[in-house]
């Protein structure tokens, strides 16, 4: 039974627990809800919660849980076949998975019988041609052992499936009528039905701290992966930066952070100015009708994908340029393609970012600073410069922070704005790249996944995202600075 | 009332007047907050606004400075002359005015700023010090006038923030008294005083007297009587009535002034 069907069926019987939960309540106090400790929703929810987190939380345990281990069940069965052909185990599992997936999709379009299934051999029939007109094509023929880790595979995960499906249903009636047996007029539904609020808070939570640390942890190793196949002080100090998919790259990080730091340093210097003053208009000298025109205009900026801006770059920013410093005018460029017109068409994208924060931090500033300020005979401008951009620096610093990781990990403007050249030059007019524009190009080849040109990727993304990482942390740092010395 | 303001303009001469409003109305958007007023406020005294809450006392005195541009709903119509000069004219800069006429706000508002900073503010934008010697001494001297000078002398560089809510209104005090004003408008400045904090900002306010006008809003009658010689009496935005601080304390001709100031209504 798929999941999505138990889920409806927990959730039905949690609405029935929550009205049955509620009658008994009211009926055990014999309709005066005075009597009873709590609200009458409560003894519903109480009910109603204790159907749904255990069953579910078991349900999501077990579909994660269940793969891994009837994987290994199977593993005896493949794992001499894998080393006689020389093949990694987790290719060969990848393929018993597949021929599973087929004959479950064979199985489903009434190509074969469920017993067929299970009675297959590659001796007696085309299990290629099979799977194939169940839409399930296969690369090559499939092996003996391989089919019979699959019908295993398929036997396991059944009668898994079935033991879960019972088990979760189990639980979620046995939970609910738990919750409706404790309905007394004096039960504290109310305390514990806070209690079963703070356990999904903290669960939604753990998801989320637990995704994060799967993300670093996955780009750890496959970073020392990296590093086992390649120096890490090359990747660190070399100054070259040149893949070759035969092998013999040199992999130097350097270009590449030079690349991306140019770029965002441009970025930076063209959206700080203009973002900051115009938050400053929009919060102090705009009237409100220009205001309220004005900052959702600015806003769209933000809306725009960066791949508008990437075409706006290649298309009509980097000609422009040319025509000023290429070779018909200063002659400082070569190509439409540079760090210049990358960092000018960020620096624009950038430009809401700062804006639009440092304009709810600004109008945060309280009113009674402005009125102080002025009432002892100070300027508008004297105002903001000497009272609210010092008081709404930290949150300003911010935002800036913020820009500059949004800057340092973008990719498709680089791509085609900067062009692809790998180079550490002092001429903004020059092509060159950044990192995140590298992974892209490492993980679109048709490299092994194994080989050091393919996993230096993860070690360029987990280099940035050390780096994006210390901003926040400067972040945090300079906002606590500051507001320990203002308030 | 309007008897009273023109009864008084018979009595001093023209010269004494400082500040005379005339047929002063505040709106904010529909709100009718301030109504009719006309007063006469004499230069080298002290006069005390009182009222019950929400008679628009911040109100009005926020209109002598012109504070209230800085509110979008706020109206104003009617007259108000500095120095016999229409303040609401068209060529007149409210920055200015602003510096002329100073302002101690109802609740404290200390800038994120150091104290000495705090001070300085209005000097340095005006210009009023020509070396860093120049500014130490007025920075102090203000401090000192404000009775807070002690308190602080060791932690200039402290932010203002930091202080308590009384150290926080003196440090305004301070603030504004520094800037050298004219007139100085004062809405509530004792509200969150200690008796001594309070007696010595009295006596500040007593000196000011010497070569400023001073305007107070408190609600304390005892405090009205001590520093003012003139007080105004406003209830639900209506000046009920303007007279020195001794008749209307001793002998009110409103019967709203009376039971105000004896406490049945408030
Ligand atoms: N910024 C504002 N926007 C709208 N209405 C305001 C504003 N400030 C004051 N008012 C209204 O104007 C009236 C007078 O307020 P005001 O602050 O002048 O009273 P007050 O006499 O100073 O009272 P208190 O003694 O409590 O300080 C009140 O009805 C108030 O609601
Ligand atoms: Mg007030």
């Amino acid at each position: 039974m798929p999941a999505f069907w138990i889920v409806l069926i927990v959730l039905g019987i949690a609405v029935a627990g929550f009205v049955l939960g509620r009658s008994r309540a009211l009926n055990a106090v014999i309709g005066d809800r005075r009597d009873l400790h709590s609200l009458p929703n409560y003894y519903g929810w109480n009910a109603a919660l204790k159907g749904v987190v255990p069953a579910l939380g078991l349900l999501a345990i077990w579909l994660i849980l269940q793969p891994m281990l009837i994987e290994r069940a199977v593993t005896g069965l493949v794992s001499e076949q894998a080393i006689a052909e020389e093949r990694d185990l987790g290719l060969v599992l990848a393929d018993v998975r597949r021929v599973a997936a087929g004959l479950d999709a064979a199985v489903a379009q009434g190509l074969l019988s469920g017993d067929a299934a299970r009675d297959l051999s590659t001796a007696s029939d085309d299990i290629r041609a099979t799977l194939a007109t169940a839409g399930v094509a296969l690369g090559s023929d499939v092996q003996p052992a391989v089919l019979a880790a699959a019908q295993r595979f398929r036997v396991l995960s059944g009668q898994a499936g079935l033991v879960m499906v019972a088990l979760v249903l189990a639980i979620s009636a046995g939970g609910t009528l738990y919750g409706l047996r404790e309905v007394r007029p004096d039960f504290r539904a109310r305390n514990v039905v806070e209690q079963g609020i703070r356990a999904i808070l903290i669960g939604a939570a753990c998801i989320a701290i637990l995704t994060t640390v799967g993300i670093v942890l996955s780009l750890v190793f496959n970073t020392i992966e990296f590093f086992r196949l390649y120096p890490a002080a090359d990747f660190f100090f070399s100054t070259t930066w040149s893949p070759s998919f035969g092998g013999g790259s040199e992999l130097g990080i350097l270009p590449l952070l030079w690349g991306t730091l140019y770029i965002s340093l441009i970025a930076l210097l063209v959206a700080v100015p203009i973002g900051l003053f115009a938050a400053v208009y929009l919060s102090e000298y705009a009237t409100k009708r220009v205001r309220s025109v004005a900052k959702p205009a600015i806003e769209i900026l933000a809306g725009i994908p960066t791949i508008v801006y990437g075409l706006f770059a290649l298309l009509t920013v980097g000609p422009l340029l040319m025509k000023v410093f290429g070779d018909d005018g200063l002659g400082w460029m070569q190509a439409g393609t540079a760090v210049m017109t990358a960092g000018l068409v960020m620096g624009i994208m950038l430009i809401p970012f700062v804006s639009s924060l440092s304009d709810d931090i600004i109008n945060a500033v309280p009113q009674a600073l402005r009125d102080g300020s002025y009432g002892l005979g100070a300027t508008q401008s004297e105002t903001i410069r000497q009272v609210i951009l010092p008081a709404a620096l930290p949150g300003i610093v911010g935002a800036i922070l913020l820009a500059a990781s949004r800057a340092i990990g973008e990719t498709m403007i680089v791509v085609l704005g900067a062009g692809a050249a790998a180079r550490m030059e002092l001429n903004p007019f020059e092509a060159m790249t950044t990192v995140t524009a590298k992974i892209v190009s490492q993980l679109t080849g048709d490299a092994d996944f194994a080989s050091p040109e393919a996993l230096v990727a993860f070690a360029l993304g987990m280099t940035l995202f050390v780096i994006t990482l210390g901003l926040n942390v400067l972040a945090l740092y300079i906002v606590r600075k500051y507001r320990e010395q203002y308030e | 009332m309007y008897d009273t303001a023109s009864r008084l303009e018979g009595q001093v001469s023209a010269t004494d007047i400082k500040i005379a409003a005339r047929d002063v109305q505040v709106f904010y958007g529909d709100n009718h907050a301030i109504k009719d007023v006309s007063v006469d406020i004499q230069d080298k005294t002290v006069t005390a606004f009182i009222g019950p809450s929400g008679c628009g006392k911040s109100t009005f005195l926020r209109c002598l400075n012109r504070m209230n541009d800085t509110i979008d709903i706020a109206r104003i119509e009617g007259e108000i002359l500095i120095d016999g000069e229409d303040i609401y004219d068209k060529r007149v800069d409210p920055v200015q005015l602003r510096a002329k006429v100073g302002m101690v706000f109802q609740k404290p508002n200390p800038f994120p700023k150091s104290i000495f900073d705090n001070v300085a503010y209005g000097p340095k934008i005006h210009g009023l010090s020509k070396t860093r010697a120049d500014l130490d001494d007025i920075v102090e001297r203000a401090l000192r006038r404000a009775a807070l000078w002690d308190e602080v002398k060791d932690r200039l560089t402290a932010p203002g923030t930091g202080l308590s809510g009384g150290q926080q209104q003196r440090l305004c005090i301070a603030r504004a008294v520094a800037t050298e004003p004219e007139v100085l408008l004062m809405d509530e400045p004792c509200s969150a005083l200690d008796p001594i904090a309070t007696g010595q900002v009295e006596e500040l306010i007593d000196e000011l007297r010497q070569d400023y006008s001073v305007v107070i809003v408190t609600h304390s009658m005892q405090q009205a009587a001590r520093v003012s010689q003139k007080t105004a009496f406003f209830h639900l935005g209506s000046l009920v009535e303007y007279d020195t601080t001794d008749k209307i304390f001793t002998n009110p001709q409103d019967s709203r002034t009376e039971s105000y100031i004896t406490g049945r209504i408030g």
